[in-house]
């Protein structure tokens, strides 16, 4: 869909409809859950009251799930107009140091989200400040509940491993925090992925100068001519 | 001193074509690594916040969605049709009804760039065909496109109203005056051109048309009552019936509703050779959810809110940086120690703001200037209802301000043509824009009248 980007085997097919799916149904699941809440606030006077923190962690996983795809079919927004400027040769050498920059921020954003969310599912933090050396003793916060979001019964089978064989009133925190590492270490990866194909000269850049990018390819043969 | 070297990293990350989000993002990484003992684990926590904890800005996705089902039902060429209908007729005609569109389109889209693409590829199509030279055209929409941001609903005026925690429904309200009156300006100086050159003008189609395209354009249109009317409810009658997330989320299922069964541009009613009536085809009001159209409207809305929402969560661990460091506060205190006044300052807003909204997405960079200059303002008495219009104005001036505003880019590849050509272009209506920064700059009442009458007196907490 994105002009930028067309997967090239069966697999990336695969994995491309995944993601695009996986967006659009979070997001139609937001807006259909919020309507909701408000046609039952006014028709039935009462509410789905675990509607809006479920609603809000969905809004995260979104932009956790995402932001590694947005990699992927480069649509993150930056500014060109500076390296436009200069020849060929020095526009890779940024797009190598930008693509650098790029993974060590994945990196240290993994490494802070594995620490936040490891209390949550029993297990251990990293130690060390900006490189992870080994685990460090971490005291297990697995019986942290969200406030509202109910236990489905299918997941009861988690409760021996997590929180030592107690039942779970409420949906435990780890679960929506999960995003939060998994998302990191997806953007991980595609900035790697990225690096590697500026490397291989397969991707000059990074970043699009603005959302209206695909659309304007779309339009513009309608004004080509003076 | 630390902080200096902060800045110099984000714009220096920046240039060399880092993402925003990961620019703003990787920089307060590095500050809080080597000048606090704030640990990698609380920042991802801020990241995870920024969506799970603020709930004004769930608004945004839900924002973006009612106006891509807006766009893609094809409501921009009734939007067109309509203003056509309304002031074609007059001296420069095609010009003006290209202003009212966009003005219109902004209403439904909170977007600049969007209503240059969606506005501009039809009408300076048009208006080349009736022998306006493109350079005029494309230097009207240019302008007239940026009035995106500034007639609500506006995703900048959630992220301002979120940062500085006033009430995102006093905002759109604010906009409103400053947003309608930008236009008439545009319009008249249209007019006075045209005159003066005698550009061509239409033939007026009658009432008959008017109404036609009205109706045709009126659920479109409608979409503004919904928001409007939920968040402020009717005047007499009820009082605002949503909160304004409430209300984006309404806004998008009707404009879902409008354009898979009213205007059956896409979806499972859609048909090349018009369009199929929904009694022919029932079961469609359970397809036209897993229509392949939805998803791909969905999935562009998601991916947009997914670019938007990364480089606000890292505008936001800037933010936690400069709380943390106490940046505003110095601020503050060395800028009313230095003796600043009310008039100064905002020319220094002015001025910060003309620059940075040039090169950055005006969202990310309204969460890092909200709140260095937010407590200045309160402390000079400055109204924040006023601020935030000054600060979304100033954004949107800086699109379109050579050398590189957006919205210029924009235009060149919608126009094709170079990036010089649209910048001469626009000048004369970008002089028009600035006067009118300047009244909204030094002109309260123009954004805080309407605010205040509908909604009565705000409570300013120090």
């Amino acid at each position: 869909m994105s002009a930028n980007y067309a997967p090239q085997t069966a697999f990336g097919r695969a994995i491309n409809l995944f993601e695009e799916t996986a967006i659009a149904i979070i997001l139609g699941l937001m807006t259909l859950l919020t309507f909701a809440n408000v046609v039952m606030r006014y028709v039935f006077n009462s509410s789905i009251f675990w509607g809006f923190e479920f609603t809000l962690s969905l809004f995260a996983w979104l932009v956790l799930f995402g932001m590694s795809y947005a990699v992927k079919v480069t649509a993150h927004l930056g500014v060109d107009a500076v390296i436009m400027m200069f020849p060929n040769t020095t526009r890779r050498v940024f797009a190598l140091v930008a693509a650098a920059l790029c993974i060590v921020y994945a990196f240290l954003l993994l490494k802070g989200a594995w620490d936040y969310w490891a209390p949550f599912a029993g297990f251990q933090q990293t130690g060390g400040r900006w490189f992870p050396e080994g685990f460090i003793k971490t005291r297990d916060q697995g019986w942290y509940e969200t406030e509202t979001i109910p236990m489905p019964d299918w997941l009861r089978f988690i409760e021996g491993s997590f929180n030592q064989g107690e039942a779970y009133g409420k949906l435990p925190r780890f679960i929506p925090y999960f995003m939060l590492p998994f998302g990191s270490a997806l953007l991980l990866f595609r900035f790697v992925q990225a690096g590697y194909e500026i490397i291989r000269g397969k991707r000059e850049s990074l970043i699009v100068s603005h959302e209206a990018e695909d659309a304007i390819k779309d339009v513009s043969h309608m004004n080509a001519e003076d | 001193m630390e902080i200096i070297l902060l800045f110099a990293m984000v714009v220096g990350f920046m240039l060399i074509g880092v993402p925003i989000a990961v620019s703003l993002g990787l920089s307060s990484i590095f500050f809080l690594l080597m000048f606090s003992d704030t640990s990698l684990a609380s920042i991802a926590q801020t990241l995870y916040q920024a969506m799970e904890g603020h709930a004004t800005l769930l608004a945004i996705p839900f924002f973006i969605l009612a106006s891509s089902f807006m766009s893609t039902g094809g409501v921009a060429k009734r939007i067109i049709r309509f203003a056509i209908a309304c002031v074609g007729h007059l001296p420069g005609g095609l010009a003006i009804a290209g202003v009212f569109a966009c003005m219109l389109f902004a209403a439904l889209s909170g977007s600049s760039p969007a209503t240059v693409v969606a506005i501009g590829s039809i009408v300076i199509a048009a208006m080349r065909q009736v022998g306006y030279s493109k350079d005029f055209a494309a230097g009207v929409i240019c302008n007239a496109g940026t009035l995106g941001i500034l007639i609500p609903p506006s995703i900048v005026m959630v992220v301002y109203a979120s940062a500085t925690d006033v009430s995102v429904g006093r905002m759109f309200l604010a906009g409103v005056i400053p947003g309608l009156l930008a236009g008439f300006m545009l319009m008249a100086t249209i007019l006075v051109i045209a005159i003066v050159k005698n550009l061509p003008k239409g033939e007026w189609q009658g009432w008959g048309e008017i109404w036609e395209s009205f109706r045709d354009a009126f659920w479109g249109l409608m979409l503004i009552t919904i928001i409007m009317v939920g968040l402020y409810g009717v005047p007499g009658i009820t009082s605002g019936i949503f909160t304004p997330t409430e209300a984006a989320a309404v806004a998008a299922v009707y404009a879902f509703f409008v354009a898979n069964f009213i205007y059956r541009d896409m979806g499972p009613l859609q048909n090349d050779s018009g369009n199929v009536a929904l009694w022919r085809r029932p079961q469609s009001v359970l397809t036209s959810f897993f229509h392949a159209d939805t998803r791909a409207t969905l999935f562009e809305a998601g991916k947009l809110t997914i670019t938007l929402m990364f480089i606000i969560a890292n505008a936001l661990i800037l933010k936690h940086v400069l709380t943390d460091e106490q940046i505003p506060q110095k601020i503050t205190e060395s800028m009313l120690g230095a003796g600043l006044g009310m008039i100064t300052f905002l020319i220094i807003v002015n001025v910060i703001l003309l620059i940075g909204g040039q090169f950055m997405e005006p969202s990310g960079l309204i969460l890092i200037v909200a709140p260095l200059v937010f407590p200045i303002a309160i402390e000079l008495g400055v109204d924040p209802i006023h601020l935030g219009i000054i600060m979304v104005v100033n954004m949107e001036i800086g699109m379109i301000t050579p050398p590189v505003g957006l919205n210029l880019f924009v235009t060149s590849g919608v126009a094709g043509m170079p990036i010089m050509r649209v910048v001469r272009a626009s000048l004369p209506f970008l002089a028009v824009l600035f006067v009118f920064l300047i009244m909204v700059t030094y002109i309260p009442i123009l954004s805080t009248w309407l605010p205040t009458s509908v909604m009565g007196p705000e409570t300013i907490i120090k």
